[in-house]
């Protein structure tokens, strides 16, 4: 910028020869240059103006525009359909494995009012008192004449209850879309479902929570819109799983038992066809958990897989199978079983004596804990450790339930020789229900470990091997004779092979030590004994067979009758022929003939 | 050139003064009044109660303190400005001290004989004690960085306390008013791209962080924005108040279904029916045709006061009328944005029509200024 001087020499020189003030030639100058420079400004600040009103008359324009287009087109009515949160509305249902449905959802309005809005809160007061006899119609009456501006009547209503709030014809009440989560089988598979409740809620929606079972450890999976709604598919079947509890809830009744466990497993595939827990619940209306007391006697309480209980004999077979497995012993050594083993104080003793020696086969099959510590012995409380953790017994089950991180199995911190011994006939170390499936399950199945699961796919399959094919193939006969002629004689279901080891352990009481007149019975079972396709874990919590002129609480006379009926009842439900030798048709002759 | 320079004697005295006022201006805004006392009748379904007797009684109130403001000479609310600016920023501080919360922000302070909302106050004396500063500060001082940060403090200090309410709307008009009067006093125009480059910055980061570890904003934040693009997504819940007014300005079509015909609004499908979402029954009354003929009387409004500041030579009483005028721009502009899906619903009444007394009362103060700058010009 060019700026003219504000005293330029030669006309102040001049000016001061002229006898004039030279200062008023600065005063001149300096009026000129503000002038121009608030001209070039008021130029800047027009044209500014210029931009804002380009401005102005560009949202002038878009005003009208919008005005013209919206004046022109039809008016569009809200679609009640799209309301709310998509993500809600497509909560995935739960299907079986045939895909029957277990869980899915159910449209339902919540009814709330707006008391502003309202023409005459007392009819309505009344009226709602009448259809809901649950409220009290003085309080919604003070709701709906108070400050309040919004009142919550209730969250779920029937469409009949609806009908009839609609009917009062009162503006102030409002309905707003809601969804539910509807398990139409009742208590049938309900711990495996666990249930659901409302998350956050608005008029409009509310969110559905899993809170239990497969609803909260798949929750993420069933809430994501990514799935397209596409079902989540569980292993179990809903027909085999409603026998299974039937039978189940009968064998309890007439044992007199408290509680009992059921977990039916596919050995091939580590998939659970049913698994059953009672006392049970209804997950539509599920009850609350206790505040006092055990939690062990809830019904919300899983006993096939939270349930960690000593298992008993169950667990002799393992000791033999990895005796069998070290060549240690085959089946025909014989072990001695007598006398009774006095160690630390502590005795290990025999139901009935058995003589004083016995090979492995019948110490399986008479269920001897001598002999089985004798075993237990040869192998060493390393290699047992090292055995049942291989076996998934000492770690929590990998079963997708959020309930399976609090059956952690127990056992002893320092395995001394003693705790040697009792484990190996299923005391001192205590495992679920479900544990104890998948370990027979692996026997079964030809020694390769199993991992339970109860999601069905079709990639489902077993894991490493863990005992020789031998080892498992010695294992079941053993166990099969145990139903021939052993402990588990009411086990025999005709043509379908049952083979099995019962366990009974006196349960320990919470004072510490072991009470005298209650049990855990345990049956474990595989059939068919000559091909092996399923485990059967049937456990009673405190049964008592009155039957008879004493009462009998041993799984020979309580869990294994009831796992027989219940593999009468499922074994054709799973699709197995009977293998019965049919007679030699003598005598008989054809008709044609 | 200041109102020092030029001759005082030439500015009519007494009450020759109402010879001078810009009656145009007053008989727009009567107009304006006009259209929404009709509607005010009509939404109450044919009475004057509960809010047209209410608002005509604050109407009348408004334009006597209006026509006060226009007797009382432009240099002396030149030498109050800073005062007024004070005053208003100690009381956004007491609001957030002492106010009462209403609607879920805390907006309003009692002062006994009425409650008073400071937010609104401050649009006014944002505007004129920046229009003060830029009479004050000479020419060639305006675009200097430090010069420029104290105007900028002037507004963001207001435009904060606002924030803290919350109250996003008015603090974005508190501070678009102020920006407009830097912009139209010729600070340079490299302040003004870099203030929205950054701006367009923010939005870009916000929109592209969805999703990422580093999202900048709630989920629900982004719902809102989500719904604001696109309000079908969610009828019944957030888009409620666009979707509903969308059907009323449709059903209105070029005529109009008359007036007490409307249907949409007096059925009470819309909750602010007589505040903010006023305009929708006017659009559904008068279709098409009332709806631009309300417009237009607001542009009549705006293009007169336009012209009075170009008239006016004083830089003060220039910056104070378009300031002014821009912040009634914006109310409308916004309301009518916000109506018709075209901005988010931030709370905006439609002035002179919505029902309500603050923004009324502060919007007659301002034009009280810009009737003062009108007759104490230098002719």
């Amino acid at each position: 910028m060019i700026r003219t001087p504000l005293r330029p020499l030669a006309r102040i020189l001049n000016a001061r020869q002229a006898g004039e003030n030279p200062d008023a030639i600065e005063a001149e100058n300096k009026r000129i240059r503000h002038e121009a420079m608030r001209d070039t400004d008021r130029v800047r600040a027009e044209s500014r103006l210029y931009i804002l009103g380009g401005c102005f008359f560009f949202a002038f324009t878009a005003i009208i525009l919008k005005m013209g287009v919206i004046a022109t087109t039809l008016p569009e009515e809200p679609q009640v359909s799209r309301s709310g949160d998509p993500i809600l509305s497509m909560r995935s249902d739960i299907v079986d494995r045939e895909g029957r449905v277990l869980a899915t959802n159910f449209d339902t309005y919540a009814v709330y009012a707006h008391p502003r809005d309202m023409i005459d809160p007392e009819v309505a007061a009344s009226e709602l008192a009448r259809i809901f006899p649950e409220l009290d119609e003085e309080r919604l009456l003070k709701d709906f004449t108070g400050n309040r501006s919004f009142v919550w009547i209730r969250r779920q209503i029937s469409p009949e209850q609806m009908q009839e709030v609609f009917d009062i014809g009162e503006p102030g009440l409002l309905f707003g879309p809601r969804e539910m989560r509807l398990y139409p089988n009742g208590p049938v598979a309900s711990h495996i479902l666990g249930g659901s409740n409302f998350g956050r809620e608005s008029v409009d929606s509310a969110e559905i929570v899993g809170i239990a079972g497969v609803e909260r450890q798949f929750d993420d999976y069933l809430r994501d819109p990514a799935n397209g709604g596409a079902p989540l598919q569980l292993s179990i079947d809903l027909t085999i799983q409603a026998a299974t509890e039937r039978v189940l809830a009968g064998g309890m009744m007439l044992m007199n038992a408290k509680g009992a466990a059921a977990v039916l497993m596919d050995v091939h595939t580590g998939e659970i066809i049913s698994m059953a827990s009672l006392p049970d619940f209804d997950p539509n209306n599920r009850p609350t958990v206790l505040t006092q007391g055990d939690q062990s006697d809830s019904p919300l309480f899983n006993r096939a897989v939270q349930g960690v209980y000593e298992l008993g004999s169950t667990f002799k077979i393992l000791a033999v199978a990895q005796a069998l497995e070290l060549g240690l012993v085959n089946p025909d050594t014989m072990i001695q079983t007598q006398p009774a083993i006095r160690i630390g104080g502590f005795a290990i003793n025999d139901f009935h004596s058995y003589g004083r020696e016995n090979s492995v086969t019948d110490v399986i099959a008479k269920s001897s804990n001598i002999g089985t510590a004798h075993i237990a012995e040869m192998i060493g409380g390393e290699r047992q450790q090292e055995f049942l953790r291989s076996l998934g017994i000492l770690d929590v089950s990998p079963v997708e339930l959020s309930e399976a991180r609090a059956g952690r199995p127990q056992y002893p911190r320092d395995w001394t020789p003693i705790n040697t011994m009792t484990i190996s006939y299923g005391h001192g170390v205590a495992a679920s229900p479900l544990h104890l499936a998948s370990a027979y399950a692996t026997l079964a199945n030809g020694g390769r470990l199993v991992t339970p699961t109860l999601i069905h796919d079709a990639s489902n399959t077993v894991g490493e091997r863990v005992i020789s094919e031998t080892t498992a193939r010695q294992s079941v006969d053993m166990l099969r004779q145990v139903v021939t002629r052993g402990t588990a004689s009411f086990g025999e279901v005709a043509g379908y092979e049952v083979a099995g080891k019962t366990g009974t352990a006196d349960k320990v009481r919470p004072t510490g030590g072991y009470y005298d007149d209650k049990v855990i019975a345990t049956f474990a079972s595989v059939f068919p004994a000559s091909d092996p396709k399923y485990v059967l874990v049937v456990t009673l919590d405190e049964p008592n067979d009155t039957t008879g002129s004493e009462p009998r609480r041993t799984a020979g006379w309580t869990a294994v009758p009831v796992a027989a009926e219940m593999i009468r009842r499922v074994a054709p439900l799973l699709g197995l022929r009977p293998n019965i030798e049919t007679p030699l048709m003598t005598g008989v002759s054809l008709a044609s003939e | 050139m200041s109102y020092l320079e030029y001759n005082v004697k030439s500015v009519p005295t007494g009450f020759r003064k109402l010879l001078f006022l810009n009656w145009p201006i007053i008989l727009l805004l009567c107009a304006i009044s006009s259209a929404g006392f009709i509607m005010l009748y009509s939404v109450a379904g044919g009475s004057i109660n509960p809010w047209l007797e209410p608002q005509l009684k604050r109407f009348a109130l408004g334009m006597a303190v209006m026509l006060g403001i226009a007797m009382i000479p432009i240099w002396f609310w030149r030498n109050v400005s800073a005062v007024g600016y004070i005053v208003s920023v100690l009381l956004l501080i007491a609001v957030e001290l002492f106010g009462e919360v209403r609607m879920g922000a805390q907006r309003w302070i009692n002062l006994g004989f009425m409650v008073l909302q400071p937010s609104e106050l401050a649009k006014i004396t944002v505007v004129m004690f920046l229009a003060s500063y830029y009479d004050w500060l000479p020419l060639n001082r305006k675009s200097h960085p430090l010069w420029v940060f104290i105007p900028v403090m002037i507004i963001m200090i207001p435009t904060a306390l606002v924030l803290k309410q919350p109250d996003l709307g008015t603090a974005l008009l508190v501070m678009i008013g102020g920006g407009t009067i830097m912009f139209l006093a010729g600070v340079h125009w490299a302040y003004f791209a870099g203030v929205i480059a950054s701006g367009v910055g923010v939005v870009w980061a916000v929109m592209v962080s969805k999703g990422q570890s580093w999202q900048l904003l709630k989920d629900y934040q982004y719902r809102r924005i989500e719904t604001f693009l696109d309000p079908s997504s969610d009828p019944l819940g957030a888009g409620y108040h666009i979707t509903q007014a969308k059907i009323a300005l449709g059903s209105g079509g070029w005529t109009g279904r008359g007036f007490m015909q409307g249907t949409q609004s007096r059925l009470n499908f819309l909750p602010e029916k007589h505040t903010d979402f006023i305009f929708t029954t006017l659009a559904e009354e008068f279709g098409f045709i009332g709806a631009t003929t309300l417009l237009t009387l607001y542009v009549a409004l705006i293009l007169i006061c336009i012209f009075s500041a170009l008239q006016n030579r004083d830089r003060f009483g220039s910056l104070l009328t378009l300031g002014i005028t821009m912040t009634f721009f914006l109310y409308f502009a916004v309301n009518m944005s916000m109506v018709m899906g075209m901005a988010p619903v931030v709370g905006v009444p439609l002035p002179m029509v919505s029902y309500g007394g603050s923004a009324m009362l502060v919007l007659l103060v301002g034009f009280g200024l810009i009737q003062s700058a009108h007759v104490h010009k230098a002719r």
